[in-house]
């Protein structure tokens, strides 16, 4: 009979116990398996969203970051010199700003949005279209400023392609000063970024500096860059060169700066928690051989008497524990993966949360690495009961389990 | 200590001491003793005499604290703990008062384990296993469990498994002591048969007739041969 056969009957001999101890290593292997999906579940999430935009470079002001934004001075020029560059593909402006829509006739506090002004070449990467248009490359001379809205308004304000809405930003401090300004729905889109408590409103740049009540102040505060296929760096460094006062972000960098700041807490708190479930693991493990190897002492000292080896006890012992955390450790797959599932949506029902954007994201590599550190544990656990079941005395241990 | 030819163990000068708080405690102090072929002997004496611990150490499961001890010439000191297991597995067969059989087990399989674990073909393990649970009278019983077994069939098992890889010398610690007399009488019954096939038996007993069926007697006081 090999090892791995009676360590299986070893542990079919207490089922109940077993039992006890599969479940145990499959509550604690899926929490394992949901941290190993939240330690980088973000960052994927994160990637396949600024992947999807089609967009490679982010310029910033030199001082900002891609969460503190202020404005980049004379951002129209940079966006014209850009766009001759050999190695851009095209380039676009983005603006952001709080603002109120309102219904003609309607409630005058209206609905709080977020107002987004981008250049024509933005169209089709910051949003997906649903129904109507997208923004025009020019606006007619004295019509209303374009917009493109949110499902979630289209719905909330009962809006479709065609309806008016009227437009006035969030100044602190200023809102007197600020006009009100009709607009027309031209198209219902998804945002890429909206969050589920948001709601989205795009226009030109000239629909922006309208809403703002000005001509166009030349600033932005964010400039996206698609560059020709492989040409990335040498466009930064082309933009580098033209604006010394820009950063030039690309997607890695983003990424980068979003997992150093933004979702570094959730990384901490996976490692915490995948190091505490490890440590539950082991000490479960180790718990249940260790009063295993106590209650079949008597066993263990005939079968070396009997002429096993040392390594063949230990060879038993730690095919249980494998058994014992192989067995748990799939279980803890499908019963983690619910978990996972249900935790992703209280947590995306945090504000300001992008509606695409997932905290628990499988990937391959997850499974890797959770066998992995399953197996390791289910090893180490397996040491203390070895080395007591190795190194006991045999004819000391047979006498008093005589005795007794 | 008798015989002239090679004999299968031989121990001179045995001791073994074990500390404890109050002091060293010798529990053999200085005992020679040689098994040959076809010897059956048996030790007797009072608990606590010491009988056991020179049953475990010639089953090189105990190392003597001075003396020293051969196995079929080869000198047991000197040996790794590997090379004393593939003793214990090949040449000697181990019999329990408490049997000891693997409860998960069925007998067939307790049988089988020790052969398996020498190394011996699938083949020729089933045809020895069948040999063994005729041999012992427990064909029908080849797949119960030890919980399904009477005491004696249970030690019979035992025996079985202690046969399996043919060893050269059976020990036996006290063998018939989980047992009723008559039951006892049978085990008794089956050593004289293992004795008769060839095999060596040391045999630990209070038992008087499982000592009486042996060829030679020590009797042990105080961790000392007193009579031989």
């Amino acid at each position: 009979m090999t090892a791995w056969g009676l360590a299986w009957r070893t542990i079919a001999r207490s089922p109940a116990r077993s039992v006890l101890a599969v479940v145990g290593v499959t509550v604690i292997g899926a929490l394992l398996f949901d941290m190993l999906l939240l330690s980088r579940g973000l960052l994927v999430s994160f990637h396949d969203l600024l992947e999807a935009q089609d967009f490679d470079l982010r310029i910033v002001a030199a001082e900002g970051s891609m969460v503190h934004r202020p404005p980049i001075a004379d951002a129209t020029s940079l966006v014209e010199a850009i766009a001759r560059l050999p190695e851009v593909q095209r380039v676009t402006l983005v603006r952001t700003e709080s603002a109120a829509a309102i219904l003609p006739g309607g409630d005058r506090a209206g609905v709080r949005v977020g107002l987004v002004g981008t250049t024509a070449a933005g169209t089709g990467s910051i949003w997906t279209m649903i129904s109507g248009a997208s923004l025009p490359s020019v606006t007619d001379a004295g019509a209303p400023p374009p917009l493109v809205i949110s499902t979630g308004l289209a719905s909330e304000l009962h809006l479709a392609p065609g309806s008016e809405l009227q437009l006035r930003l969030f100044r602190p401090g200023a809102a007197s000063a600020i006009p009100l300004v009709t607009a027309r729905v031209i198209g219902v889109a998804q945002f890429t970024f909206e969050a589920a408590d948001e709601y989205t409103v795009a226009t030109t740049m000239e629909g922006f500096a309208a809403a703002e009540g000005t001509r166009g102040s030349g600033v932005a505060e964010l400039v996206l860059v698609s560059s020709r296929n492989g040409a990335g760096p040498a466009a930064a460094a082309a933009i580098s060169r033209l604006r010394p006062d820009v950063r030039t972000l690309s997607n890695d960098q983003v990424m980068e700066q979003f997992n150093q700041n933004a979702f570094s807490y959730f990384r901490q708190i996976s490692t915490v928690l995948s190091s505490m479930t490890l440590a539950f693991a082991f000490l479960l493990i180790a718990t249940l051989l260790t009063m295993s190897v106590n209650q079949r002492l008597g066993e263990v000292a005939a079968l070396r008497a009997l002429g096993f080896p040392r390594r063949r006890i230990a060879a038993n012992l730690l095919w249980e524990s494998v058994l014992l955390v192989g067995v748990g450790g799939l279980a803890a797959l499908p019963v983690g993966g619910l978990l996972a599932i249900a935790l992703d949506r209280i947590l995306r029902q945090m504000p300001g949360v992008p509606v695409r954007l997932h905290f628990f994201v499988f990937e391959p590599r997850t499974i890797v690495l959770h066998a992995i550190l399953l197996s390791v544990t289910g090893v180490l656990a397996a040491l203390y009961p070895i080395w007591l079941a190795t190194r006991l005395p045999i004819a000391a241990t047979l006498r008093r389990e005589i005795l007794s | 200590m008798t015989g002239t030819g090679t004999p299968i163990i031989e121990g001179r000068g045995l001791t073994r001491s074990f500390a404890m708080p109050a002091g060293a405690v010798t529990a053999l102090g200085d005992v020679s003793i040689r098994v040959d072929a076809h010897d059956y002997i048996a030790i007797t004496g009072p608990s606590g005499c010491g009988k056991s611990t020179l049953l475990h150490i010639l089953g090189c499961v105990d190392q003597p604290t001075a003396g020293s001890l051969e196995f079929e010439g080869h000198d047991v000191g000197g040996l790794t703990e590997a090379e004393r297991s593939r003793i214990r597995l090949t040449r000697i067969g181990f019999v329990f008062q408490r049997f000891f059989l693997l409860p998960m087990l069925t007998a067939w399989e307790n049988i089988e384990l020790p052969q398996s674990e020498a190394g011996v073909t699938k083949t020729a393990r089933r045809a020895r296993t069948r040999e063994l649970l005729d041999y012992v009278g427990l064909v029908e019983r080849s797949d119960h469990r030890p919980s399904q077994l009477s005491g004696g069939e249970m030690q019979r098992v035992a025996i079985a498994r202690a046969l399996a890889n043919r060893p050269a010398l059976l020990l036996a610690d006290e063998p018939t002591g989980e047992l009723d007399e008559d039951t006892g009488a049978q085990i008794a019954g089956l050593f004289d048969r293992v004795h008769a096939d060839g095999t060596a038996i040391v045999v630990v007993t209070h038992n008087p007739a499982v000592a009486a069926r042996a060829g030679r007697h020590l009797a042990m006081k105080r961790g000392r041969v007193v009579t031989a």
